[in-house]
């Protein structure tokens, strides 16, 4: 078990490490690199040339570069967005709106989609099941920034009923909550539909297995069995798609926050991509891959900690 | 009821003694199977052919790709043909302008209703309708529904269907031309995903040992990397454009294949007839050939109509980000990103090329559920 | 043998018994008209091939039918109850509790990932309301009994760390845990290695004594039968073609039908081809006319393909629903199988026992 729980942080590490080299790609070695820009600042150029150590070999820049990030979480400054901040502080700042949008629309999702999922498995081929599962396909299929652009003209342009932009100035909660309804909206419905599509597969075949006959011979009632018996065990290897859910909540936010003008992590990076801020681009993005292996990371092995069959028989099931 | 046989009722005493002579029966045969046997590809279209939903969504596919094909050729505009005179026309198509929708006409809001008949501003005969007159500090305030077209000084006749974005360029055109791009992109992208991806696993089955173990860890390392990352990343160090795309949608997206491949030739190199088959002397290259390699058909068809509206969502997620194909050429991302920035004002900007996107992933995403319905081999024989 | 438990009390009669199913060709005849007891004490053995109806009729007892099946008519007499007519809602008081049910593979019948002694004391805490001290008390007596070593380590296990033959003592113990006195057995043996069957076997029967249950054994394997079974129904094409005492059935079976079953069965000593019932079972959504096995009978007479025979008693214990016991069939001097015959006095000759 320990041995496993070793492997993946490593195999993490190594994942991270791979995409900090890639980032020292971007940042030096591609076109337009930011140090020959005439367009930049001197003063900044100057502060640029001794922090990177331009100077200096390559190898040696780039062991700069990875032990800057490691030990002292500096990430160098922003050039074009924030001229001469450092780009650590900027993404510090612009966490809060994201991690909050992306939470709540999470946390939102399990609930909805399970109902939805079990609703459509326990009325499997009745009509109800079509509409769902015609639900399911759709927002499953069409991207959030289409249902993000839908929901801002016809709730919030049309029928304004919600703003159309966050509210920076909200000043309760509420209000800021109520700003940030449909973003939320836009990026659950995928992850909504996915773990509905997953959880009726998974009922279905449960459903219908020998186990919950045996529950129902030896004496459980019907709904006794399906929910001790049917529902937990579909429950049980349903990381994969938790993980599936998070990836899309994610990326989904890099576009939804740009479209509602959120102040948040995804709405810095698509900013400092189209200004060409490479610094703070590739700490935006070594940031999220953070995020999302370690989230990873602790669903996997939490599900390693559910399945008694990982869990007691030390491989993986 | 049990009867005694020695106290039988009439009706069963009395039975002819012709019924009770034995019957000779010829040999009695296993019934013979009345129909041909049907190939598994066979059976797999019959039951596609069957599925409603499925053969509408491949229809829908198949108009949109031929759309694509035709469509930009025949407008009559190219999809680069600016001409600012024309900005922001609304859609306007002919025939159906007279009932009143797509008429290429557009409200006015706040305009002085003194100015109304100067030509200069307002062309002859262009406007519609006049409404909500108002005062706002003493001079005559109104809305005016004009014809866009005649009031931007279009010629009669001329007609641009979906209208017409910022720059003047006809959105039709765009919008298939768009689609092209998109449907090329995600093509190549999953054909060479799965060229790459059935050769690294080949040779990571076939090999097996170190050389697979090795294989099968860096494959493992790359895909731990999120897509997001890998493909941003990729994109910034090779700049925008078809190629930079296609490549950046290549890095991670033949894991799943691969593995599939390796697992196919794990099965297949236990079995026993493949055994046999060597131990005759059969070249290895002929078993892969024809038989491991012909049972993954199946699996990677659907894997490839799977992944192909994953490569659209993916083209039009980076379009979203700014780093999409270069200016001038479209695709589906780009204009719905172009259009998102005029959303309120010109909704029609991003409605198009919103619906087309939806059509297409929804009619793939059906589409490759049937496929996959019809290809299951448990379902054989099925209604 | 099987006499002693006729006189007893019949804890269990089904009673012109038909069970169709909806299919997408049409309604499928699965059950078309069966009669039978069961007395206490005793164990009945129901033997036939696939789709002869055995399992839905003992579906039908537990109330376990699937949801396109239908009673058409019949009457399952249990306790002064009619278990055709017993709710849902109700059913879950009988099942377990005074019927028990033995499932023929034991790894698909237990939950993968709950302990073994959460899944055996599941039921005594939930609806028998049994504090958790007791009910493992009870679970880990019952493991005991059922020959699980170790109780009490095992009892925090999953079925995963069990042998073939270990997980389907669990399932016995599972079945035995709310105190039925009707055990119905389904193939309990047949996804099991050989050398383990004869265990489990000797395990039902011992418990049997035990507990002083009444058993119904399903199985289409007649040498099992040999071994457990006071009585014995043969069923074909949804009907009971010949019931008697298994002493009956072996040395003195008057079914064409049942001949073929024991022809078929090795031995030692068949030096001739085993023969082997030829064709198939009919389509049971159009059953054919008279009698069901004609087809597949080489002592077949004209009347067969005309009407459907009736029982013919033949002792107090025995009957067979064929037109050879007819007394106008016996003039035409058809008699079972050389081979058959044989066979029967070498089984006789060796002394083959029941129980």
């Amino acid at each position: 078990m320990f041995r496993y729980i070793m492997s993946r942080i490593a195999a993490m590490l190594i994942t991270l490490f791979l995409i900090m080299s890639l980032s020292f790609i971007v940042v030096r070695l591609m076109p337009m690199s930011l140090f020959e820009n005439p367009e930049v600042p001197l003063e900044i150029q100057k502060q640029l040339e001794d922090k990177f150590h331009l100077n200096d070999p390559l190898p040696v820049q780039y062991f700069y570069f990875i032990s800057d990030i490691v030990a002292g979480l500096d990430f160098g400054v922003s050039v074009k967005l924030r001229p001469g901040l450092p780009v650590f502080g900027i993404l510090i700042n612009r966490l809060p709106p994201t991690i909050l949008v992306n939470f709540l629309s999470l946390f939102i999702s399990i609930p909805l989609g399970l109902i939805a999922g079990t609703v459509a498995a326990l009325k499997r081929n009745t009509w109800v099941d079509h509409v769902i599962s015609f639900f399911v396909v759709i927002f499953i299929s069409v991207p959030s920034f289409v249902f993000a652009s839908a929901l801002q003209y016809f709730l919030a342009f049309k029928l304004e009923w919600f703003p159309t932009l966050y509210d920076t100035n909200a000043a309760t909660l509420a209000q800021q909550l109520h700003s940030l309804v449909l973003p939320i909206i836009a990026l659950a419905l995928s992850p909504i539909a996915t773990i509905a599509r997953y959880l009726r597969g998974e009922l279905i075949e449960n459903i219908s297995s020998e186990y919950l006959l045996l529950a129902r011979t030896k004496g459980l009632t019907k709904v006794q069995s399906i929910v001790r018996h049917a529902f937990r065990n579909s429950l049980i290897p349903i990381s994969n798609t938790l993980i599936a859910m998070i990836t899309g909540i994610m990326g989904g936010s890099l576009v939804i926050e740009n479209i509602f003008a959120i102040p948040g992590q995804g709405g810095l990076t698509v900013k400092s991509i189209m200004a060409g801020d490479h610094f703070l681009t590739v700490a935006c993005l070594i940031f999220y891959s953070v995020t999302s292996l370690v989230t990873i990371l602790l669903v996997d092995l939490s599900y390693g900690l559910i399945d008694p069959r990982v869990r007691v028989g030390g491989k993986k099931s | 009821m049990i009867y005694d046989r020695n106290n039988l009722p009439d009706d069963i005493k009395n039975l002819p003694d012709a019924d009770f002579e034995p019957l000779h029966q010829e040999d009695i045969k296993d019934e013979k199977f009345k129909t041909k046997p049907v190939g598994f590809f066979k059976d797999a279209m019959i039951r596609l052919s069957k599925n409603r939903v499925s053969m509408i969504s491949g229809a829908i596919i198949l108009l949109i790709v031929l759309m694509a094909i035709i469509v930009p050729n025949i407008t009559g505009y190219s999809y680069t043909e600016q001409n600012v005179a024309q900005q922001n026309l609304p859609p306007k198509i002919p025939g159906l302008e007279k009932l009143g929708i797509f008429d290429g006409s557009r409200v006015l809001t706040d305009r002085r209703k003194d100015k109304l008949d100067d030509t200069d501003r307002y062309p002859e005969g262009c406007i519609i309708e006049i409404f909500n007159e108002h005062d706002v500090k003493n001079v005559t305030m109104c809305d005016v529904k004009v014809d866009y077209y005649k009031y931007s000084g279009v010629a009669d006749g001329e007609y641009h269907w979906l209208g017409t974005d910022y720059l003047g360029r006809d959105l039709l055109t765009r919008l298939f031309r768009g689609a092209r791009i998109s449907l090329i992109i995600a093509a190549v992208s999953v054909a060479v995903n799965l060229v790459i991806g059935v050769v690294y696993g080949a040779i990571s089955g076939y090999c097996g040992g170190k050389i697979d173990i090795f294989l099968t860890h860096l494959a493992e390392v790359l895909d731990g990397m999120p897509y997001v990352v890998v493909t941003i990343l990729f994109m910034l160090v090779f700049g925008a454009g078809m190629f930079s795309i296609i490549l950046a949608m290549t890095v991670t997206g033949w894991i799943g294949t691969s593995r599939l491949i390796r697992a196919q030739f794990y099965r297949f190199k236990g079995r026993e007839y493949v055994l046999a088959a060597r131990t005759m002397g059969v070249p290895d290259k002929t078993l892969i050939f024809r038989h491991i390699l012909p049972n993954c058909v199946g699996p990677l068809i659907i894997r490839a109509m799977i992944a192909v509206p994953g490569a659209i969502f993916s083209e039009a997620f980076l379009a979203y980000i700014g780093l999409g194909i270069a200016p001038p050429e479209p695709s589906i991302g780009i204009l719905l990103s172009n259009g998102q920035s005029v959303l309120l004002q010109y909704p029609y900007q991003v409605i198009f090329p919103a619906v087309l996107i939806s059509l297409l992933m929804v009619a793939f995403n059906l589409f490759a559920n049937g496929l996959r319905d019809a290809l299951d081999p448990t379902k054989r024989g099925e209604e | 043998m099987g006499n002693e438990y006729m006189n007893k009390e019949v804890i269990l009669s089904v009673k012109d018994l038909r069970i169709n199913f909806r299919a997408y060709g049409g309604l499928v005849q699965a059950v078309r008209g069966i009669d039978f007891n069961l007395h206490r004490g005793e164990t009945l053995a129901i033997v036939g091939e696939s789709g002869s109806g055995k399992s839905v009729s003992i579906k039908a007892i537990m109330g376990i039918l699937a949801n396109n099946a239908i009673i058409e008519s019949g009457e399952i007499l249990y306790d002064g109850m009619d278990l055709t007519k017993v709710h849902e809602d109700e059913f879950h008081r009988i099942r377990g509790k005074r019927i028990g049910l033995i499932f023929q593979d034991p790894l698909s019948a237990l939950n993968p990932i709950m302990k073994i002694g959460h899944q055996i004391t599941e039921v005594l805490r939930l609806n028998d309301k049994m504090n958790k001290h007791d009910a493992r008390a009870k679970a880990l007596e019952l493991m005991k009994a059922v020959g699980i070593p170790d109780a009490e380590r095992r009892f925090e296990q999953y079925p995963f760390q069990f042998s073939g033959g270990m997980r389907q003592r669990i399932v016995i113990a599972i079945a035995l845990a709310g105190n039925p006195e009707i055990l119905i057995c389904d193939e309990p043996t047949t996804a099991l290695d050989v050398t383990v069957q004869a265990k489990i076997l000797e395990l039902i029967n011992n418990i049997k004594k035990e507990r002083n249950l009444s058993v119904i054994f399903i199985t289409h394997d007649l040498g099992v039968v040999a071994n457990m079974a006071d009585r014995v129904n043969v069923m074909y094409a949804g009907k009971i073609v010949e019931t008697g005492t298994s002493e009956e059935i072996f040395f003195e079976p008057a079914h064409p039908y049942t001949w073929a079953l024991l022809s078929s069965m090795p031995d030692l000593h068949t030096k001739e081809r085993l023969l082997a019932i030829p064709g198939t079972p009919p389509n049971m959504i159009f059953p054919p006319k008279g009698d069901a096995f004609a087809a597949r009978n080489q002592f077949a007479m004209r009347i067969d393909y005309e009407q459907e025979p009736p029982m013919f008693r033949i002792s107090d214990t025995h009957a067979a629903a064929t037109w050879l016991l007819h007394p106008k069939a016996k003039a035409n001097g058809i008699e079972m199988p050389e081979v058959l015959r044989a066979r029967i006095e070498r089984m006789k000759g060796s002394g083959v026992q029941n129980g």
